[in-house]
């Protein structure tokens, strides 16, 4: 990769320039993120995020957004458990004016009664919104459970009960402890030189305060113990969303890329397993997959799929069946040699262009990621064999602790869908409007 | 100079090539400041369309088949994207699911789409790999395998994407309701998706007959993007295609929408917290003088934060959670389509009111020089972030050459922009936003949420 990291007195500067077309990204993360809300506070951080965004400077929102549009750029906030980020695009010609923005949103957010006030009510009104999607509700409902007193358990958007008692106060306090140079990782890419890039890095955190250094102080999660089942009840549901699954693993596993390899078999892609039996043999459900996402600590492993209510508990069943074999029995041969030409080559779309190169740099730095990941990642899928592929599935995935998540029409279908999961050691039924 | 090594190219490539197989070059056109896109059409009716990019060493390998919903009849409705769900089944070489294994152990990232008037197959892959996906999207162009068992298999499919998208998806199921309120007499007025009841009735007869008549050479374009040169291309498609033959394509019978003389209305009751409206004004198609002028004034009504309607509708008044606009960009007028989401207690009429208040101000007062700016900026910005993977570009010039003929008409549109006056956006609004020429559908919430109805 052709990214460049400079250190800025202990900050992290990734650049790579590319004048393929006239924009530049900028990026400014946090290397922390929602896990700082305070108890009884979730939402903290990312109201907190979305007020910068509003009052940089001392501006209105409408002020802040008619400048930015009008500099052809934009500027969103992105709050994840382990991370803040603004990211920024403009028309290069602008790039100046635009940082002067970005300048005021990160260390000068002006945080008016008037406007928190406003997005308190927003925020209030988009969780409302939200329980249209029944995918986010399977998801939010398969966290919280799956991480039941972790961390990763708490709702990065809030709550209802708990986004309206939050203050300016609370607010600033989060952001003053935050939203300092030394926890701050930047990173340009597009149509910019590496001394515009530094230059324009300085400034940004020559405006930014000082403060101690975040210190990550969650530990890995443990996982499910025995199998739950928890139903989403919601009316008039012609399919429902199903998730399944357990704890996964971190690139710092040893295992981790052996298990990467695994899942591609099992689901990660259009001719695995999973896409294989539900899809093409049955035509149960539109999609089907498994992933295995990494945050700074193991997150979940999981299977999706979205069948009509009728098919869901034979659905459920048959996933469950395949996981079994896919635990028990592990990969072929023939398969791990398929899934590692595709990881391989398919590669190529990761870093097809200077911003995803930087932004896989940049995830290195946010996730802890072990050194020389992405630098060696075609090395170490080349290096997976057979026994590690299977060994990692044997180590790290236990069929017979997992969650799962169903959103349905309860008195449907939920009796059935409990009968599909043998071994079941709790089950509950949740209301779609549940807080 | 070029001319002249490429005319030496063609004659080698056509020496002792059936007529099918003849190629030549149809064109050059510049797409942006440093690309161009080239034109080149073989005797079968093949068109080709190369944007030599070397800034990456992958290849977007587009294939764009002039046949979408609006070629459906009643009762056949959602053919076109069934069809593009079988396009991924067996072939007379490849058994069921060998295609996508391939292209996969290729690293090839694939995806496919339909829509009123097209249908596009999107294969990404890195630059060693172009002749495999060559060959297999010639093989699948003529040489698909359609027997009962993928049939029905791939119709459950589409059935389960439909409950997805639609029938338990509030916004999927408005927007379905808006068109066919809107349209009575064009083909637009079915989903692309198709109705349940067509869905589940096609026969593999029915997949037969409308694979016979539109995938043909003389019906598709190839849109290559990337790592490629010029001569290896066009040698390994006349070999894979050239021996292709073209079919007789129907003539087209889509009905004109007759003018809309009164508003139409409709409400719908749903599983969802707050009550919601959908708005569709008939507006021209994207071919039109005037397509352009409605687009940036719907940048100034509905684009980001500080446009009119979020300012109004979310912030000043609160009663909506989010509105939004999409003009549509196909080939016959369509619609300009309004959504919006209702904030608590508050209702589908009170939305109503307040659009239709900030429609009132663009038409009587005018739209300062600042905010025609603004507009113009954010619609470059987007085009701009569309074109940074070769796959953007590979859809962008696919979607306006299919749709308009012209495969850098996206630049000509900004240029196009670049000419809207204060009096044009006026004029746009006079003519097409108005009530009688609308449709509108509102949602009733079945489960008000009583925390935010007691405020």
């Amino acid at each position: 990769m052709n990214v460049q990291s400079i250190d800025l007195g202990g900050r992290r500067l990734l650049i790579e320039s590319s004048p393929a077309l006239p924009l530049v990204h900028v990026t400014v993360a946090l290397t922390s993120g929602a896990l700082e809300d305070p108890a009884g506070k979730e939402g903290l951080t990312r109201l907190t995020a979305r007020a910068m965004r509003r009052t940089g400077g001392g501006l209105t929102q409408q002020q802040l957004d008619t400048r930015i549009d009008s500099l052809g750029g934009s500027l969103g906030a992105d709050v994840s458990h382990s991370t803040v980020s603004f990211n920024g695009t403009v028309i290069a010609r602008n790039l100046d004016a635009f940082l002067d923005l970005m300048i005021d949103v990160l260390a000068r957010p002006g945080f008016s009664e008037e406007e928190l006030a406003l997005l308190r009510r927003e925020t209030e009104a988009e969780l409302i919104e939200a329980r249209d999607n029944d995918r986010a509700l399977a998801r939010r409902w398969f966290s919280r459970k799956m991480f039941a007193g972790h961390p990763y358990a708490r709702s990065v958007s809030g709550h209802l009960t708990t986004v309206p008692t939050m203050t300016a106060g609370d607010v600033r306090a989060l952001y003053q402890r935050t939203w300092t140079r030394e926890n701050v990782v930047l990173s340009f890419s597009g149509d910019i030189d590496a001394a515009h890039a530094r230059a324009s890095a300085e400034r940004l955190l020559e405006a930014l305060g000082s403060g101690p250094r975040l210190a990550d102080q969650v530990t890995d999660p443990t996982g499910p113990r025995g199998r739950s089942l928890v139903f989403v009840d919601k009316p008039e549901r012609t399919q429902t969303q199903i998730l399944i699954g357990g704890l996964g693993s971190h690139p710092r596993d040893p295992d981790h890329i052996a298990l990467h390899v695994a899942n591609t078999v099992l689901g990660g892609t259009f001719t695995a397993r999973l896409m294989k039996e539900v899809r093409s043999k049955r035509g149960w459900s539109y999609g089907a997959y498994s992933s295995l996402p990494y945050d700074r600590h193991r997150q979940a492993f999981s299977l999706w799929t979205f069948p009509k209510a009728s098919d869901a508990a034979a659905c459920i069943q048959l996933e469950l069946e395949l996981l079994a074999a896919w635990c028990e029995k592990g990969i072929t041969q023939r398969e791990l040699a398929g899934a590692k030409r595709y990881l391989t080559r398919s590669h190529a779309f990761a870093i097809d262009t200077a911003t995803k190169r930087v932004g896989l740099a940049f995830d290195a730095l946010i996730y802890d990621l072990p050194p020389g990941y992405y630098e060696g990642y075609l090395d170490h899928i080349g290096e997976v064999s057979l026994e590690r592929a299977n060994a990692a599935i044997r180590d790290r995935i236990d069929p017979e602790h997992l969650v799962v998540a169903v959103v349905g029409t309860a008195a449907e279908i939920e009796a059935e869908v409990r009968a599909s999961i043998p071994g079941l050691s709790a089950h509950e039924i949740v209301a779609h409007d549940a807080d | 100079m070029v001319s002249r090594a490429r005319d030496k190219r063609l004659a080698q490539l056509n020496q002792g090539a059936a007529p099918h197989a003849q190629v030549r070059h149809a064109g050059t056109t510049r797409f942006g400041p440093t690309l161009a896109v080239e034109r080149f059409r073989f005797g079968n009716g093949l068109e080709v369309l190369l944007c030599e990019d070397h800034s990456a060493p992958v290849v977007a390998y587009h294939t764009w088949y002039r046949v979408g919903s609006r070629h459906e009849r009643p009762g056949k409705t959602g053919l076109a994207h069934l069809f593009e769900h079988l396009m991924f089944n067996e072939t007379e070489k490849l058994g069921a699911g060998e295609f996508d294994r391939k292209l996969e152990e290729a690293g090839a990232e694939s995806n496919a789409a339909t829509w009123l008037d097209w249908t596009q197959y999107t294969i990404a892959i890195p630059k060693q790999q172009l002749p495999l996906v060559i060959r297999l999207e010639a093989e699948r162009m003529s040489h698909l395998v359609l027997r009962d068992p993928q049939v029905k298999s791939e119709k459950e499919v589409v059935a389960n994407e439909r409950r997805y998208r639609v029938e338990d998806d509030v916004e999927g199921s408005v927007s379905e309701t808006l068109w066919a309120m809107a349209f009575q007499k064009h083909a637009y007025q079915w989903p692309t998706i198709g109705w349940m009841a067509d869905i589940e009735a096609f026969s593999t007869e029915d997949c037969q007959e409308f694979y016979r008549t539109f995938y043909a050479p003389n019906n598709a374009s190839i849109v290559v993007v990337g790592d490629v040169t010029e001569n290896a291309l066009l040698s390994r498609v006349q070999e894979a295609y050239g021996h292709l033959p073209p079919s007789t394509l129907p003539l087209e019978d889509v009905q004109p929408e007759p003018p809309q003389l009164e508003e139409r209305r409709t409400v719908l009751s749903k599983p969802t917290a707050t009550e919601k409206i959908a708005i569709g004004y008939h507006t021209p198609a994207i071919g039109d003088f005037d397509h352009p002028a409605l687009s940036l004034l719907s940048e100034v009504l509905f684009g980001g934060r500080a446009s009119r309607m979020h300012q109004s509708l979310v912030r000043q008044l609160e009663i909506a959670s989010e509105v939004r606009v999409f003009v549509g960009p196909f080939r016959d007028p369509g619609l300009t389509e309004i959504f919006a989401s209702a904030r608590g207690s508050h209702t589908a009429e009170e939305l109503l009111a307040a659009i239709d208040q900030e429609i009132a101000r663009v038409c009587d007062e005018p739209i300062s020089s600042d905010e025609i700016e603004r507009a113009r900026a954010r619609t470059e910005l987007s085009l701009i972030a569309g074109l940074e993977t070769a796959d953007g570009k590979a859809s962008t010039i696919g979607f306006y050459d299919t749709v308009l003929g012209r495969p850098a008409a996206a630049f000509e549109r900004l240029e196009d922009l670049s000419r809207v006056t204060a009096s044009d956006l006026r004029r746009v609004a006079r003519r097409y936003l108005v009530p009688r020429q609308r449709s509108v559908v509102m949602v009733r919430a079945q489960n008000g949420d009583k925390k935010e109805a007691a405020e």
